[in-house]
């Protein structure tokens, strides 16, 4: 058995001196602004720290119903351009998942020619569903339905991300779930109310001018003396706060143009939420258009230069609106703001009539200008077409509730720990010490993938790891009994170690692969906590296999060499 | 070597088969009236709000009921739940769309003004909509038959599929029994719930196939003999395992139902009741499903060769 074991203890080490480094900042308060290589400890689900939990519905039937509407509206348009006359007929929502609006002509003998015009222009995106007469009955299509609930997602995840930063929730998580749900996380939050008030509620989508007689040097040096009187932004504070504070110091130091604020322009990083740079405008206070002026806005290509835009499209009412401010504002800036944040600020360079205007967006590549272009104009129907979010669900955990979970759930967990371990050492003895390192180092490797993989352990994912620990005895003792049957055929205890091991190997991967495929249906079909189970306990299928097989034999092995064969307690 | 069970057994496990077959008969058929007929939906399944709350004083269950009917609630319940002196109750509203929202807020405030002196807490809250619940029904039992059929598909592939069927009726044994023993004492079916079920499916499917990997070495070396008798080789030579396997398990699910706090209790209680069922049915069902397909495998093949 002197097999070459040396390059498997030292796998055995770095697995063992990994995970004991990734769990250290865990068990231990390290400083943000220590060395440390491993920033991240484990993540403690809502059911364990409290918070609130959500899901929620987004409103598809009432989606449609207005980009129906919005399209019947844009043909007609259309048509009056091309001389047709054709006015919004009536809307059928016998199928609320397919609404049909039907527009009326003035002649019949235009409908060829409509229809064709519909091909042309709408191809792809609308469906003609019936034409008699004079009246012609539209409807969306599947591909722009798909599109459309897409776009409801992503638009709504932003809008709820923007929100959520007026909580200075550190870590909160938003994610889609199918193609028509929202979860959302929010760790520690207690007042439940004002957040779902603050998710419910339809964005606000505001224009202000922006001062341009003010030099960006000079607001700097406003910020950094403001900044030096000890409003700052901190991760986790709420951005509105600090925002006041700044204009309120500004405008009682009276360094502020009356009737002007500031607002920031920030990028906020999808991936850790944290705030990567924030650009200062001044603005005047009072708003000069809001977003129910706006009907429309989309990404469209200029086909000369190669080069997406937004194309904004405004109600009668706000055109006239749109008509008179861009008039008298020619050189400046309009800020668009949603929810407080400045998200663009396009140069006003003409005045703008007929209620149809397009912001350029600045050079670039043509992927990153398309991406801009995307997110602006997410965030303009936003505020111009309003998705509706449903709570489906909803769950809440007192912090202390969480707390007194994660105390009697390690209380409990230690406890099973050691009667087991007594237990198998009393049974197995020496052998029995084997398999306590095996299965400790099993919890360890478990836990430093909890950390690696960023999951999160919930109170489930506790449970899982209990019965981890159950399961891994279990593979244990199949390889032990098998040693032991293999002594008592009178083999040597070099070979009954060795065939123990051998004959062991298939059960207990049959075994761990039929749990691991309960674990990868959990996965899939669970929700919240029961996916943190799921997780932890396929993690731990794979921990056990690698534990108590390789290192268990691994360890027999060494121990095996110190005894000569002579000796082995089991 | 210290044992539990002495490594020499020769238990006839096949003979008793028929007793074991009729008893595990009527524990599912009992189980599937009390499924059907008393089964406790959570607010997971059926939709609602359910409502953690911790008083500083006791207070009578009368008075929270009377409150929440006053306040004009329907469905009200309300239980006790832990220990007496936490003063902890579980207040569970039935609720639909509409009002949900609101729900929270409208029995917090109930409570609070006619309790104030007694000093509630909300601990928990869930609020579930039909058709979120609906949806959670679907993927729950979705998520059980998907890992059956992958078990299944398995077992068949890995071992034989004469197998097949014997694993999959222990399995169906055992979680029918379990939410059996639900139904009568009231427990209530959650989402959690639904997890520990596929732990325990997991659990049960390990100890058969077990048992099943057993029977196989036997029958590669010795094809000649019975089926039967190979059974009862392969049970009898894993039954020190299984015993010691379960009852570290057992050790593991007792102290975490025990010590682990209310909101894992019924978890480990199904896990608990799984691992003793799953050990029986590792032995007593999937065994003999298996003997009895191959007997009438033989049978078949009997009567043809004979016209």
């Amino acid at each position: 058995m002197k097999r070459s074991w040396w390059y498997r203890f030292i796998f055995l080490l770095l697995v063992a001196v990994t995970s004991v480094v990734m769990i250290l900042p865990t068990t231990m308060d390290f400083h943000e602004e220590s060395n440390y290589p491993v920033k991240s400890k484990i993540n403690l689900g809502l059911d364990l720290q409290g918070g609130l939990y959500m899901i929620l519905g987004i409103d598809f039937k009432k989606v449609y119903k207005e980009e129906v509407e919005g399209y019947a509206r844009k043909i007609s348009n259309l048509l009056k351009d091309e001389g047709i006359l054709a006015t919004n007929g009536e809307l059928d929502v016998a199928d609320e998942l397919d609404p049909k609006i039907s527009l009326v002509l003035a002649n019949a003998s235009d409908m060829s020619k409509v229809k064709d015009k519909i091909h042309e222009f709408y191809q792809g995106y609308i469906r003609i569903t019936a034409d008699t007469g004079t009246n012609l009955q539209i409807a969306l299509t599947k591909v722009l339905k798909t599109q459309i609930e897409e776009q409801s997602v992503s638009k709504s995840i932003e809008v709820i991300r923007n929100r959520i930063d007026e909580f200075g929730v550190t870590e909160p998580e938003i994610i889609s779930q199918g193609n028509d749900r929202i979860i959302v996380q929010l760790p520690g939050v207690k007042d439940i109310d004002r957040a779902k008030d603050l998710i419910g509620k339809t964005a606000k989508l505001t224009f202000n001018l922006v001062n341009n007689e003010v030099s960006p040097v000079t607001i700097q040096e406003w910020i950094t003396k403001a900044e030096a009187t000890g409003i700052t932004f901190k991760k986790g504070d709420r951005f509105s706060t600090y925002l006041n504070g700044l204009n309120d110091y500004l405008k009682g130091e009276k360094l502020l143009p009356a009737g002007w604020v500031l607002a920031f322009e920030k990028k906020v990083s999808k991936v850790t939420n944290e705030l990567e740079s924030k650009i200062p405008y001044l603005v005047e206070e009072n708003t000069a258009l809001t977003g129910e002026a706006l009907q429309d806005a989309r990404v469209q290509i200029d086909q000369q230069k190669n080069e997406p835009y937004v194309s904004l499209e405004f109600k009668s009412s706000g055109a006239k609106l749109f008509e008179e401010i861009t008039g008298n504002s020619i050189g400046r800036q309009l800020a668009i703001i949603l929810d407080g944040n400045v998200y663009s600020a396009p140069s006003i360079n003409s005045r703008i009539g007929g209620g149809r205007a397009q912001i350029t967006l600045g050079s670039g590549g043509f992927n990153s200008v398309m991406k801009d272009a995307r997110d602006l104009a997410l965030v303009l129907r936003a505020g111009a077409l309003p998705v509706q979010l449903d709570f489906l669900e909803q769950r809440t955990v007192g912090p202390s509730l969480g707390h007194d979970s994660i105390d009697k759930a390690r209380f409990a967990s230690m406890i099973a720990c050691l009667v087991v371990f007594g237990f198998i050492l009393i049974y197995y003895r020496v052998s029995g010490g084997i398999a306590i390192v095996t299965l400790g180092l099993n919890v360890l490797v478990v836990l430093a993938c909890l950390v690696g993989l960023e999951a999160t352990l919930t109170l489930p994912g506790i449970a899982g790891i209990a019965l981890t620990i159950g399961m891994a005895v279990d593979a244990n003792i199949i390889i032990y009994e098998r040693i032991r049957e293999e002594i008592r055929k009178g083999v040597g205890y070099y070979k009954a170690v060795e065939s123990g091991f051998d004959s062991a190997f298939w059960t207990i991967i049959d075994a761990n692969i039929t749990t691991a495929l309960a674990g990868f249906c959990l996965l899939n079909f669970g929700t919240g906590p029961i996916r943190g189970f799921a997780v932890t306990l396929i993690i731990g299928i794979f921990a056990t296999v690698y534990t108590s097989y390789f290192v268990g034999k691994l360890l027999f092995e060494f121990y095996m060499d110190k005894t000569r064969g002579e000796d082995l307690s089991i | 070597m210290f044992e539990i069970i002495k490594s020499d057994t020769k238990i006839n496990f096949v003979s008793k088969f028929s007793i074991t077959a009729t008893l595990s008969l009527i524990l599912v058929a009992v189980s599937i009236f009390g499924i059907v007929t008393k089964m406790d939906y959570g607010v997971d399944f059926r939709g609602g709000a359910e409502i953690q709350l911790k008083f500083r004083d006791a207070v009578a269950l009368d008075g929270i009921r009377k409150t929440l009917t006053d306040a004009g609630f329907k469905g009200i319940a309300a239980q006790s739940i832990g220990e007496p002196v936490d003063n902890e109750y579980l207040v569970k509203v039935q609720g639909d769309e509409s009002n949900l929202n609101q729900i929270t807020d409208q029995v917090s405030s109930a409570l609070s003004n006619t309790y104030a002196s007694a000093g509630v807490e909300v601990r928990k809250v869930d609020i579930v909509g039909p058709k979120a619940g609906a949806q959670l029904r679907i993927s729950g039992f979705q998520a059980m038959l998907w890992a059956l059929i992958a078990i299944m598909i398995y077992i068949g592939l890995r071992f034989d599929f004469k197998y097949s069927p014997g694993a999959i009726v222990a399995l169906f044994h055992d979680v029918t029994i379990i939410l059996g023993v639900f139904a009568f004492f009231h427990v209530e079916f959650t989402l959690q719930t639904v997890a520990a079920l596929l732990a325990v499916i997991g659990y049960s499917v390990n100890d058969t196939v077990i048992v099943y990997d057993r029977v196989r070495e036997h029958e590669d070396r010795n094809p000649a003999l019975a089926l039967g008798t190979h059974i009862n080789n392969a049970v009898n030579e894993t039954l020190s395992r299984t015993i010691m396997t379960s009852l570290t398990t057992l050790f593991v699910s007792g102290v975490m139902y025990v010590f682990g706090g209310l909101a894992i209790r019924d978890f480990f209680l199904a896990i608990t009741l799984g691992v003793v069922i799953g050990t029986y049915s590792s032995i007593f069902v999937a065994a003999p499903v298996t003997l009895f397909f191959d007997r009438m495998k033989g049978k078949e093949q009997g009567s043809a060769a004979k016209a």
